[in-house]
C-alpha cells in the first residue's frame, strides 16, 4: 500500500462559512474593473522589455534585453488592434532603462549611460554618445537601471550588485548605489545599500522610492524611500562609502548581522533606512520591480496619488498607499491586478492614463508563462469595493473604503484576522517571518458616511508589518472586498486622540457558524479542486503548478523526490533552495500556512507519483 | 551553479603527436623534383607563385619541368589507419591541392578565398566519389562542402586538422564499416564533423579500399607549401579493466572516505556504472578493479562525476575533488606493464544534479576508451545557437568578449553583409579581432541569464593587438587612460568611432569599411583639429612576432595571420620587445588609411 495514501486517510476537510447573509451576490473579480490589453508583437521579434518610454506624440518606445529600441505605433490600439514596430536603435548591451526627453533617448546599458539621437531625422538613431561609462567587472548580475530624470534634468541611475553566491559590490565602483549623473557626465553618489534596484521613481513631492527584491540582507521585498545619505540595508556596496565624494561613511563591520530585525540595527546604524512598506515575500510578490505613482488624476485608477508596484515573478501589479507620519513614509500594500503574460519589469503611464506594462522573465521565470510581453492595464471606470487608505492612529488604524460598508459586518470581530510580524536582518538570503503576534480589536467606530472605520487595537508595534485580513467586511450591497488582505508597515505611531471605548465602539463577538463537512467517504483522497483552492489561498500557485515548471518546480517533480508529508511540511516552513539548484528563485519560508493545510497539500503532492515511482526504479 | 559553456570553435584536445621533420625529404616516398625543402616563403595575395628563400622547415611544391603530372603527387612513407593529422599550408592565388587520407579519401585544399558559395571542391571540402556506372552527369556523389568558408588569403599560412577513422574489414577482407571524417578543422573552424564516406575519391592511389595507406598530397595542380606536419596514429594497445566489483554504502558522505561504514550491497560489474543503485544521493560507491596495462607508458585518466570522488591507482590518488558532471578532470600517470589496482570512490551527498560517473583513459598512440557504461554519463544540457546575422545591412552588437584570455567589457561587434566582421573595444579605440563568415554567436549572452555575457565570432578569426593605433613618434602605444571615448555615429550603416586624444590635443575619428574588393577592412584614422603635435602622429598598423615585408606598402604579419596594406609612406619596422615587431607608418596630413586583409 502506498504510504502517501495512508497519511491522508483521516484528514477531514473543513469549510468555514460566516453566514452573515443569505443570498450571496456573485463575487466580483479584478477583471470586472481592470482590463489587460495585449499589444501584439511580431513573431520574430524578441521584445524582452527592459525599458519603456511613453512618447508625447502617441507612440511608445520599448528597449530590450537584446539591446534594441523599438518604437511602437498605435500602442493605444484606438482604431485597430494591430500595432506597428519600427526599430529605432540596435546593438546595445541589455537596455534595462529608457527615457525620452526633448526628442532624444537616454538609456542604460550594462556599462554605460547612453544618449541616442536621430540626427538626420530618418526615424533611426545614428548617434550613440556615452554620458557616463560605469565600471563593470563582467559579472552578469551587475545590472544597470535607468535613467529617471529629476526635475533639474539630471539623471538617476541604480547599480545592481554582482552575484557571487551573495551580493557583492566591491568589484566596480558605485555598485549597490543610487547615483545622480548630470548631462555633462559628472556623477554624484546619493544612497547605498541597494541589492537589486530594478525599479525606482520620483513621486509628486520629489522623493525617490525604489523596489527591492528579497535576498541577502533583505528579508522580503520592499519599497524604500531614498534620500541622500541613506543606506538601504545591503552592505555589498559599502566599499565605496570610503570614497571622498560618498555622502556618508559606513563599513560592513559596523552592520549588525545577528538576525535581529532591521529596526534594531537602525538604532545603531544611523544611515540605515527602514523600508516605507514591506511586501511580504511570496504573498505580495517575490521580486518587486517597477514602482510608479498614479499621476493620471483619476484616469488610471480609482486611487489617484497612490503607487503601483509591479512584480516580475508573480506577473502582477500591486497597489501601495503611503502616508507621512513624523516626516517618515509608511503605508500598506495590497493586490491590484494579477494575470499578466510574463514577468513585469516596467510600468509607464500612457497618454490616456492607461499603464503600459513591459515584461521579460528570461533567467528567472514568472507566473505568466510567456518569455516576454507588452500589455496595457486599463481601468473601466467602475470602482470596486476596496480598502482605499489606511492611516496609522495612536491606538490602531483608520481604514477608508471606496464604498459605504455594511456596519454589522464591520462591527463583527469575526470579520477580521489581524496580526503583526517582522523579518530578520542578516547576510543570509531571505528570512522567515518572526515575532508573530495576533492582534485583538478593542473598539471600532464607523464614520457617518460609513466609508471610514476606526479600529483600536491591543498592541500595535512600531516598525512591524501589520497584516489585515478583512474576510467578513461587506459593503451595503453585501459584497466582500475585491482584495481582503493588506500589509501595513508601521514605521511611526502618530500622536493624537485615541478612540473612546464605549458602548458605541464596542465590537460584537458574534458567534461564527462553522459548518464541518466531511468530504466524500472516509477513505477518499482530498480532491484536486479542494487542493487547488488551498494552493491558491496560500499563494502557492504563484510559483508552482501541478505539471509545469514555473518559478518553482511542478508538484509532479516534487512528488518524484519521495519526501514524506512531514518532510514536505518542514521544507515549506524552512525551504532548502539547494535541493533545487536549477531554479533561479529561492523559495521563501511559508511558515504562516497552517500545518494541517500543508499536510493536506503534501498528501496530494505525493499522490501524484504513484505510477512514476515504479518506472523510476526500473533502471 | 551550473555553467553554460558552448564552444563552436573546438580545436581538438591537444594531442601528443609525432612530427614529420622537414629538414630533408626522408619522410616521403620517391618525391618528384618539384618537392623541395626551403626556409621561408612570401607572396602577395595576388601572386600565383611564391618567392622562396632557402633553408629548412618548409616543404614546397614548385613547377620545375614544364607540366605537372600525377607522379608529382607526394606520398608519405607513413602508412596509416586511424589518424589525427594536422599541418600548416600556404596556397598562392588559384592554387589547388588536397590531402588524401590513406591515399584514398581526399580533403580538398583550394584557394577558395572570398568565395560566397562553397562546394565539395572548395577548401576543406570532402571531395566526391565517382562511379561511371551511375550514368552521365551523375557519376559524382558523396561530396561534402565545408560548413563555411574558413579559407585565408593566398600567401598567408593556414592550418588544417583532420581526425580520420579508417574503414574496417572482417577476416575475409569484406568491409564492415566505412571510412569516417570525425572532424575537419580549417583555420580553427570546425567545418566537417562525422562525415562517413562509402568509398574512395576518384583520384585515389589504389583501386580498392583497405585498412592502411599513405598520406598523399596532391601535387599535380600547382604550387603549394606545408610546414608543421604532425600526426597521431592509434595502433598501440591500451589499458583495460577487469574483475570490476563495487561496494555500496548508504549515508551522507561529504568526502569519498569509507571510514567505518559497512557496505549495504556488493556486486560485480561489466563496466563502471552508477546505475547499480537507485538512490539519488547520500551514498558512497567504491569500485575496485584490475587495471591491465599492456605496455609501460604514460596514461591519462579523465573523470566525470556529480559530487565528490577519488581515483586511485595502486593506492596513489590521481583525480579527485568536488565536480559537476560536465567538468573534465584529467591526470596523467606513468604506469608499468602488468596488473594494477584500480579504485574509484564516488559520493553524492546532495539531491540535485544528475547522478553521473565516467572514466576515460588515453594513451598516446591509442584511442581514448571509456571504462564506464555509456548510460552512466549523461549528456550535457542541449542549448541551441543564438546567432546574430548580418544579412542585408551592417549589424552591430555590444557585449562582453574575451580577447587573449581577458574579458573586455566595452565591446561592439560589427558585421557586414559582405561577410566581414570585427570586434572593437570602445574604451580602447582598438580592433580586437576581425573575421569572415557568419557574424555573431550570442548564446552566452542571451540564453537564460547569460552569465558570461560574452559573444563570439562565428567565422574564421584573426586576433588583433587590441590597442589604440595612434602614437606620437618615439612614444609607446598608450592605453585607455590616455583616451576619452566620445561615442559613435552611424554612417552608411556602419559605426564611426570618436575619441579625444588629450596627449596629441586632437580628436580622432576611426572609420572601418569593407575595402573595394570586399576581402578585408579599410581603416581610416582621421585627425580633427589643429595641434602642434599633429605632425608627430604615427599609426601602429601591426604588432606581431613575425613581420614580412612583401613589397612597398604590403606587409604580411604571419605571426598574427593577416596582411596590412597602405599607400605612399614607407613603414618603420621596430623591435618592440623580445620576439615582438611593430609596424609604424608616420601619418602625413590629417588622415591615414590602411587595409587589414586575411
Amino acid at each position: 500500500m502506498n504510504k502517501a495514501i495512508k497519511l491522508q486517510l483521516s484528514i477531514l476537510f473543513l469549510i468555514v462559512s460566516l453566514g452573515a447573509f443569505g443570498q450571496k451576490p456573485s463575487k466580483k473579480t479584478e477583471q470586472d474593473f481592470y482590463e489587460i490589453k495585449t499589444l501584439p508583437i511580431p513573431q520574430d521579434l524578441y521584445l524582452e522589455v527592459g525599458g519603456l518610454a511613453t512618447m508625447p506624440d502617441g507612440r511608445l518606445a520599448v528597449s530590450t534585453r537584446r539591446g534594441e529600441i523599438w518604437i511602437v505605433e498605435n500602442p493605444y490600439q484606438k482604431n485597430s488592434h494591430q500595432t506597428y514596430y519600427r526599430r529605432f536603435a540596435s546593438g546595445l548591451h541589455e537596455i534595462l532603462g529608457l527615457a525620452y526627453k526633448d526628442g532624444v533617448f537616454y538609456c542604460s546599458q550594462r556599462g554605460e549611460l547612453t544618449k541616442i539621437t536621430d540626427t538626420d531625422r530618418d526615424g533611426v538613431a545614428d548617434l550613440y554618445e556615452p554620458i557616463y561609462q560605469f565600471e563593470i567587472s563582467g559579472n552578469y548580475h551587475e545590472y544597470t537601471y535607468g535613467p529617471v530624470f529629476d526635475k533639474n534634468g539630471d539623471m538617476l541611475v541604480t547599480l545592481n550588485l554582482a552575484w557571487i553566491g551573495f551580493g557583492e559590490g566591491k568589484f566596480s565602483k558605485w555598485r549597490g548605489w543610487l547615483v545622480k549623473i548630470k548631462p555633462d557626465g559628472t556623477l554624484e553618489p546619493l544612497s547605498a545599500g541597494l541589492r537589486s534596484p530594478a525599479g525606482y521613481s520620483i513621486n509628486d513631492e520629489g522623493d525617490i522610492f525604489y523596489g527591492e527584491n528579497q535576498g541577502d540582507w533583505v528579508g522580503s521585498g520592499r519599497v524604500t524611500h531614498l534620500a541622500k545619505g541613506d543606506f538601504a540595508g545591503n552592505p555589498g556596496g559599502l566599499k565605496w562609502a570610503k570614497e571622498p565624494n560618498s555622502p556618508f561613511k559606513l563599513t560592513l563591520e559596523e552592520i549588525p548581522d545577528n538576525s535581529a530585525p532591521m529596526f534594531e540595527a537602525a538604532k545603531k546604524v544611523k544611515n540605515l533606512k527602514l523600508p516605507a512598506v514591506w511586501f511580504p515575500h511570496a504573498i505580495m510578490g517575490i521580486s518587486t520591480s517597477d514602482i510608479v505613482q498614479d499621476s493620471t488624476k483619476g484616469r488610471f485608477s480609482p486611487f489617484p496619488g497612490q503607487y503601483f508596484v509591479a512584480d516580475q515573478g508573480q506577473s502582477k501589479v500591486m497597489r501601495m498607499y503611503l502616508e507621512k507620519v513624523n516626516g517618515v513614509y509608511q503605508g500598506f500594500c495590497i493586490n491590484y491586478r494579477e494575470g499578466f503574460q510574463s514577468g513585469i519589469l516596467r510600468e509607464r503611464f500612457g497618454l490616456d492614463g492607461s499603464m503600459f506594462v513591459g515584461m521579460t522573465s528570461r533567467g528567472w521565470g514568472s507566473t505568466g508563462k510567456a518569455d516576454f510581453g507588452l500589455q496595457r492595464l486599463v481601468w473601466n471606470g467602475l470602482t470596486p469595493f476596496e480598502i482605499n487608505e489606511i492611516h496609522a492612529k495612536p491606538d490602531g488604524f483608520e481604514l477608508n473604503f471606496t464604498q459605504p460598508v455594511d456596519v454589522k459586518s464591520v462591527k463583527n470581530a469575526a470579520s477580521y484576522a489581524l496580526r503583526s510580524y517582522i523579518y530578520e536582518y542578516h547576510h543570509q538570503y531571505g528570512s522567515p517571518i518572526i515575532d508573530v503576534k495576533d492582534l485583538k480589536i478593542k473598539g471600532i467606530s464607523v464614520s457617518a458616511d460609513k466609508k471610514t472605520v476606526r479600529i483600536s487595537l491591543d498592541g500595535i508595534r512600531q516598525y512591524f508589518i501589520h497584516e489585515f485580513v478583512l474576510k467578513g467586511i461587506l459593503n451595503e450591497e453585501g459584497e466582500p472586498l475585491l482584495h481582503e488582505t493588506a500589509y501595513f508597515t508601521l514605521n511611526q505611531i502618530p500622536a493624537g486622540d485615541k478612540l473612546v471605548l464605549n458602548e458605541s465602539t464596542k465590537i460584537v463577538e458574534a458567534k461564527v457558524e462553522v459548518e464541518v463537512k466531511e468530504v466524500g467517504g472516509k477513505k477518499e483522497l482530498i480532491s484536486e479542486t479542494q487542493v487547488m483552492a488551498l494552493l491558491k489561498k496560500h499563494t502557492c500557485l504563484a510559483c508552482h503548478a501541478k505539471d509545469k515548471k514555473l518559478i518553482g518546480p511542478s508538484y509532479e517533480d516534487i512528488a518524484k523526490r519521495g519526501y514524506t508529508s512531514k518532510q514536505i511540511l518542514d521544507l515549506v516552513y524552512k525551504p532548502n533552495p539547494q535541493n533545487w539548484p536549477d531554479y533561479a528563485t529561492e523559495m521563501a519560508p511559508m511558515s504562516h500556512i497552517p500545518a494541517k493545510d500543508v499536510l493536506k497539500i503534501a498528501g496530494w503532492i505525493n499522490s501524484l507519483d504513484k505510477s512514476k515511482e515504479k518506472l523510476l526504479n526500473r533502471d | 551553479m551550473k555553467k553554460l559553456l558552448l564552444f563552436l570553435f573546438v580545436p581538438l584536445a591537444s594531442f601528443a603527436q609525432q612530427t614529420i621533420p622537414l629538414t630533408d625529404l626522408q619522410a616521403f616516398d620517391q618525391p618528384s623534383s618539384n618537392w623541395t625543402i626551403e626556409g621561408a616563403l612570401k607572396a602577395k595575395y595576388t601572386d600565383t607563385s611564391f618567392q622562396v628563400s632557402s633553408g629548412k622547415g618548409v616543404l614546397v611544391n614548385t613547377l620545375r619541368h614544364g607540366k605537372y603530372k600525377r607522379t608529382d603527387d607526394l606520398h608519405f612513407k607513413l602508412n596509416h589507419g586511424d589518424i589525427h593529422f594536422m599541418m600548416d599550408f600556404m596556397l598562392p592565388k588559384g592554387a589547388n591541392s588536397g590531402i588524401y587520407l590513406q591515399g584514398r579519401y581526399e580533403v580538398q585544399l583550394f584557394d577558395s578565398w572570398g568565395k560566397k558559395t562553397l562546394k565539395f571542391g572548395d577548401c576543406g571540402g570532402i571531395y566526391e566519389r565517382w562511379d561511371d556506372a551511375r550514368g552521365k552527369g551523375k557519376e559524382g556523389y558523396e561530396g561534402y562542402a565545408p560548413r563555411q568558408n574558413a579559407c585565408k588569403a593566398p600567401g598567408l599560412w593556414q592550418s588544417i586538422e583532420i581526425d580520420f577513422e579508417a574503414p574496417r574489414f572482417d577476416a575475409s577482407g569484406k568491409k564492415i564499416k566505412n571510412a569516417l571524417f570525425k572532424k575537419v578543422i580549417l583555420n580553427g573552424i570546425l567545418i566537417q564533423e562525422n562525415i562517413e564516406v562509402s568509398g574512395m575519391t576518384r583520384g585515389a592511389l589504389f583501386d580498392k579500399e583497405g585498412p592502411l595507406g599513405p598520406i598523399t598530397i596532391q601535387g599535380d595542380h600547382g604550387p603549394v607549401a606545408f610546414k608543421n606536419i604532425r600526426f597521431e596514429t592509434y595502433d598501440k594497445p591500451t589499458a583495460s579493466l577487469s574483475n570490476i566489483t563495487y561496494n555500496y554504502y548508504e549515508g551522507k558522505f561529504a568526502e569519498p572516505v569509507i571510514g567505518a561504514a559497512a557496505p549495504v550491497v556488493k556486486g560485480k560489474l561489466a563496466a563502471l556504472t552508477h546505475k547499480v543503485i537507485k538512490a539519488r544521493n547520500d551514498y558512497l560507491i567504491d569500485y575496485v578493479a584490475d587495471l591491465n596495462v599492456p605496455e609501460a607508458d604514460e596514461y591519462e585518466f579523465q573523470t566525470h562525476w556529480t559530487g565528490s570522488g577519488v581515483l586511485k591507482i595502486d593506492g596513489k590518488e590521481l583525480n579527485s575533488g568536488a565536480h559537476w558532471y560536465t567538468d573534465k578532470v584529467t591526470m596523467k600517470t606513468q604506469l608499468s606493464a602488468g596488473k594494477h589496482r584500480f579504485e574509484l570512490i564516488h559520493v553524492k551527498d546532495f539531491p540535485w544534479g544528475p547522478k553521473a560517473l565516467g572514466v576515460f583513459v588515453k594513451r598516446v598512440g591509442a584511442h581514448e576508451i571509456a571504462f564506464h557504461d555509456r548510460t552512466s554519463l549523461p549528456d550535457p544540457e542541449a542549448v541551441g545557437l543564438i546567432e546574430v546575422k548580418a544579412l542585408s545591412e551592417p549589424v552591430y552588437q555590444r557585449s562582453f568578449t574575451f580577447h587573449g584570455g581577458k574579458k573586455k567589457m566595452y565591446v561592439i561587434h560589427v558585421g557586414d553583409p559582405t561577410g566581414l566582421s570585427y570586434s572593437y573595444d570602445l574604451k580602447q579605440g582598438a580592433v580586437l579581432q576581425t573575421w569572415k563568415g557568419s557574424f555573431l554567436n550570442a548564446t552566452q549572452m542571451w540564453q537564460d541569464r547569460g552569465e558570461p555575457q560574452t559573444a563570439e565570432p562565428l567565422g574564421q578569426t584573426v586576433l588583433m593587438d587590441g590597442k589604440f593605433p595612434l602614437v606620437l613618434s618615439s612614444q609607446m602605444q598608450g592605453d585607455s587612460a590616455q583616451l576619452v571615448y566620445k561615442g559613435y555615429k552611424i554612417m552608411h550603416g556602419r559605426p564611426v568611432f570618436y575619441y579625444e586624444w588629450p596627449a596629441a590635443k586632437l580628436v580622432v575619428e576611426d572609420h572601418l569599411n569593407p575595402n573595394k574588393l570586399g576581402n578585408g577592412w579599410e581603416r581610416t584614422l582621421k585627425l580633427v583639429g589643429t595641434s602642434p603635435m599633429a605632425s608627430m602622429v604615427e599609426a601602429v598598423i601591426g604588432n606581431s612576432p613575425d613581420v614580412t615585408e612583401i613589397s612597398p606598402g604590403l606587409i604580411a604579419l604571419q605571426g598574427s595571420g593577416y596582411y596590412v596594406q597602405w599607400e605612399k609612406t614607407p613603414a618603420l619596422i621596430l623591435q618592440s620587445g623580445p620576439g615582438k615587431m611593430q609596424v609604424r607608418v608616420p601619418v602625413q596630413g590629417n588622415s591615414f588609411t590602411y587595409q587589414l586583409i586575411w
